[in-house]
């Protein structure tokens, strides 16, 4: 009678069916220098999943982060975007096709407030010209209004209406961190970048951010890449885990199998479990 | 303005249904909403009532049913509560924060079948139980969101649940007035839990045509016009906020408004500018609290203005007079600030309100007035009325009321016995009503006096009040009280029933110790490490020896103790209301409350604490207790 009861401890059942391959990297090797900070790594993100990739420190997870939303351009490889080869990647091509990002450490307009940090997340989408914009007439009117709806709603969904008007810097770091969320939302993306969306926060911080994480993924469909330490958060919530390690793919499966796998307990976790 | 006639108009549809018609272009109601405060015009609210009613009749709602609403305060909850009303169900409020054993509780109790849930916290809460509520067959929510996930034969969404409403409607158009038509003034409307600061709530069942002659009752003291506004932020399954917003919005026309979230609502308040409020003594306490410490952080010459604009404005308030100088200067902004400039009625009740916090906003021109009352009685039946100076008292009883003092010592201080016309019908499903005796009298179980006025006087549960091993009686209550207007004390528990002296478990107020440490640069990383800390119990120290002076020798607190976490309801500590539950503080701190009287300094306790979630952990802590001269200080 009760759908959830079926549901083992720690699972969830899935609201959503995950599609087909959304974005593919082939590949992909980046050198700074005689820095290897990627060799030959390939993996893809299927539509509607969330994906974590992980490793230990220097591993190359930021960059590959960097690489697929066209912030490095690696030396070899190649990026499939919906299907689409791309020689490479540029910054402004992903924001216009819907890959959103967050940072490591955040990077938002510390003197803006929170609402206005998330309207910047929908400038992509806004076409009026600096003066219509300026007298605030016809086509700006009118958009401010529709962005602005579209902003209060995350705002709703991510539950920062308290803090609508304080400027950012003045929040705290876990708040400033579900608006750096709230301003990569408003894009509307299809994929989303989570650069360790959880680093620095207590329990229930982290709690919070998992649950909008799953509702992010659950209400708006929009598929996450996530760089994350904290093993019981991947865990818990991805479908599919990328292991690096030294710039190499160590592994790449279900959490269950990564877990498993001896090469990821050597090389990440470092002790062998009972 | 004239109350509408209550003989035409006896149940409370048939007065939505007026409202709705004559006057329904007027607003009715305000909702903020996505940053936009919407408003609801009667008409408006009238068509939603239909809707939703004729729902309920297509769930097999029956006239007499129960049906049961949780959630968040918003219009639709309102909406809800009305349209039970109009197909003859009764309606029963559950807290927001309600936890699945206490909901499965009153769930069971009512035989509640149809549930309205305002998102899937609420609904969570209600699957996580099973099959442990048999009766409920029906769960709406309002807010689909994260609800993908479940497959539950008895959840239906809102639009589904309107839609099925409009169905009906549209097969049978005078459906809903035959409902409505089939009302009597003798139905019972509501079921409102009691306080239960001793057992399990019990619920009153209150009568349409009763509850509405007892708020008419109060409007007389205390009016209110179509063109006025009231904040909707205490929980509506409450007493009170039903008396408001369920009957009094009806009977007056009063504009209620909804804010966006609990976090938004103080914020929200100020861009309505309410005319009418009433807020819980903790509230009140914490607004208080809130503005001294905005003014620690001010520069000179604001605090310069504040603490002169106070001390003018409380020494004239002590005369019976305003004082230009500090209204000019610092009240007039202030109660800007707070959102309180177009007040003309501010109450407090629930619990008693410390007289310094009371002071506290008097002087600051905002016309508070202490309202006393219980469920059983339709909420509040005596009223301050605003005249006068009068810091204690709870004012006159309304038109109708009885009121005498039972067992009254030699200082007139008995238990407070009362009744009137239009109280409760009795408890649901249950045939004794214990406390009211066969001349229909209610013995409240409070303790307090009449004064030469012939206003009430509070003091406290007559239970509550307590005799040391030397013979002085005292009020916890009142000692409690005093100690809450220090910014620094959130909760306090005072003890001494029995014993040798008195003494206190206290609870830091979080936000205000911890901008103290950060200024006086005291380290701390939690709640119970700040708690723990030597220069807090200095600072809560000198706190106490502040309230010691006032009160006589044999009233001071001797010894006390900060406490490692904040009373909580979760922990059932303290009532939903935020009441404190006196016998689980004794029964849980016993090892504390000893170690206080054994004489020891400090003592080690492993305490079992329940999470927002239901989940429950534990906490090993080590507190230290303090000693205070109680001889330091002699009476002038």
């Amino acid at each position: 009678m009760d759908a959830t009861q079926e549901v083992p401890a720690g699972r969830r059942l899935r609201a959503r069916e995950i599609g087909d391959v959304l974005l593919e990297v082939r590949d992909i090797s980046l050198r700074f220098g005689g820095v290897r900070a990627l060799s030959n790594v390939s993996f893809d993100v299927r539509r509607g999943e969330i994906r974590a990739i992980i490793g230990p420190n220097g591993a190359g997870k930021s960059s590959m982060l960097n690489v697929i939303n066209g912030f490095y351009q690696p030396q070899e490889g190649q990026i499939v975007w919906q299907g689409e080869p791309l020689r490479k990647m540029r910054p402004h091509f992903a924001a216009a096709n819907g890959i959103a990002r967050t940072f490591q450490n955040i990077a938002l307009f510390k003197g803006m407030s929170t609402l206005d940090n998330v309207m910047t997340g929908r400038m992509l989408k806004m076409h009026a010209t600096w003066f219509e914009q300026m007298v605030y007439l016809g086509r700006a009117r009118r958009e401010e209004i529709e962005h602005r709806r579209y902003c209060e709603t995350i705002i709703d969904f991510l539950e920062i209406q308290a803090h609508r008007h304080t400027p950012v810097g003045k929040l705290p770091y876990g708040l400033q961190k579900r608006v750096e969320l709230a301003r990569a939302l408003a894009a509307e993306p299809q994929l989303l970048l989570l650069d360790e969306p959880m680093a620095g926060m207590n329990v229930e911080e982290k709690e919070d951010m998992c649950r909008f994480v799953l509702d992010v993924n659950e209400e708006f469909g929009t598929t996450v890449a996530l760089i994350e330490h904290d093993m019981g958060v991947v865990m818990d919530i991805s479908d599919r885990v990328v292991v690096l390690d030294y710039g190499e793919l160590l592994a790449d499966g279900t959490p269950d199998a990564v877990r498993a796998d001896p090469d990821v307990i050597a090389a990440y976790l470092g002790v062998q479990p009972d | 303005m004239d109350l509408p006639d209550l003989e035409r108009f006896d149940t409370l549809p048939k007065l939505l249904v007026h409202n709705g018609t004559q006057h329904a272009a007027a607003v009715a109601m305000r909702e903020k909403d996505l940053g936009i405060w919407h408003e609801f015009t009667w008409g408006d609210v009238l068509a939603n009532v239909r809707t939703i009613a004729l729902a309920l009749t297509d769930l097999e709602v029956r006239r007499g049913d129960v049906v049961a609403i949780i959630g968040r305060n918003r219009p639709n909850w309102l909406w809800s509560e009305w349209a039970v009303h109009a197909v003859g169900g009764l309606s029963l409020g559950l807290y927001e924060d309600v936890l699945g054993d206490e909901a499965a509780y009153l769930l069971n109790y009512a035989e509640s079948r149809v549930v309205v849930c305002e998102d899937e916290e609420q609904v969570d809460k209600l699957l996580e139980l099973g099959d442990r509520i048999p009766h409920v067959a029906w769960i709406v929510y309002h807010d689909p969101r994260g609800m993908r996930k479940y497959a539950d034969p008895r959840l239906i969404d809102w639009g589904a649940f309107l839609a099925r409403g409009a169905v009906v409607d549209a097969s049978d158009p005078a459906r809903f007035d035959r409902e409505v038509a089939a009302g009597k003034g003798g139905d019972a409307a509501i079921l409102c839990t009691t306080s239960g600061t001793t057992s399990h709530p019990k619920l009153a069942v209150l009568e349409h045509g009763r509850f509405m002659r007892h708020c008419a009752r109060y409007l007389e003291r205390d009016p209110r016009e179509p063109t006025d506004d009231y904040v909707c932020m205490l929980p509506l399954p409450w007493i009170m906020e039903q008396v408001y917003v369920a009957v009094m919005s009806l009977l007056s026309r009063i504009r209620v408004n909804f804010p966006e979230s609990g976090e938004t609502a103080m914020h929200d308040m100020r861009e309505i500018g309410p005319t009418h409020i009433l807020l819980a003594p903790r509230v009140w306490e914490q607004t208080a609290a809130d503005v001294r410490a905005r003014i620690m952080d001010a520069n000179r010459a604001n605090r310069w203005l504040f603490e002169t604009g106070m001390r003018r404005g409380i020494d004239a308030l002590e005369q019976g007079r305003r004082d230009w100088v500090a209204d000019a200067l610092t009240f007039r902004s202030l109660k800007d600030r707070l959102g309180f400039r177009n007040v003309k009625s501010a109450a407090t009740g629930g619990a008693a309100l410390g007289p310094d916090t009371f002071k506290f906003f008097l002087a600051m021109g905002v016309p508070l007035r202490q309202l006393y009352g219980q469920t059983e009685l339709c909420g509040a039946y005596t009223l301050q009325d605003g005249s006068g100076i009068d810091f204690d008292s709870s004012g006159l009883p309304f038109t109708e009321v009885e009121l005498r003092i039972d067992h009254a010592d030699a200082n007139g201080v008995g238990e407070i016995v009362t009744r009137h016309p239009n109280m409760f019908r009795g408890y649901f499903k249950v045939d004794e009503t214990p406390d009211v005796d066969a001349e229909g009298w209610m013995h409240t179980g409070d303790a307090g006096y009449l004064d030469d006025a012939g206003r009430l006087v509070v003091i406290d549960r007559l239970r509550d009040i307590a005799t040391t091993s030397g013979g002085d009686r005292f009020s916890p209550q009142y000692i409690e009280n005093k100690l809450k207007f220090s910014p620094y004390v959130g909760e306090c528990v005072v003890l001494g029933d029995g014993r040798a002296f008195l003494s206190a478990i206290l609870c830091i107020r979080f936000q205000m110790v911890a901008k103290w440490a950060e200024q006086k640069r005291v380290g701390f990383t939690t709640y119970g490490n700040l708690a723990a800390n030597a220069q807090t119990y200095d600072l809560i120290a000198g706190e106490v020896a502040k309230v010691n002076e006032s009160l006589p020798p044999a009233q001071r607190l001797r010894r006390f103790l900060l406490l490692f976490k904040e009373l909580d309801a979760d922990d059932g500590e303290l009532t939903r209301t935020r009441k404190v539950r006196r016998a689980v503080i004794d029964q849980r701190y016993a090892p504390l409350i000893d170690a206080i009287y054994a004489g020891t300094s400090a003592v080690r306790m492993d305490a079992e604490v329940t999470f927002e979630d239901g989940r429950k952990g534990t906490i090993d802590a080590l507190m230290a207790i303090r000693d205070l001269a109680a001889d330091a200080v002699e009476p002038a």
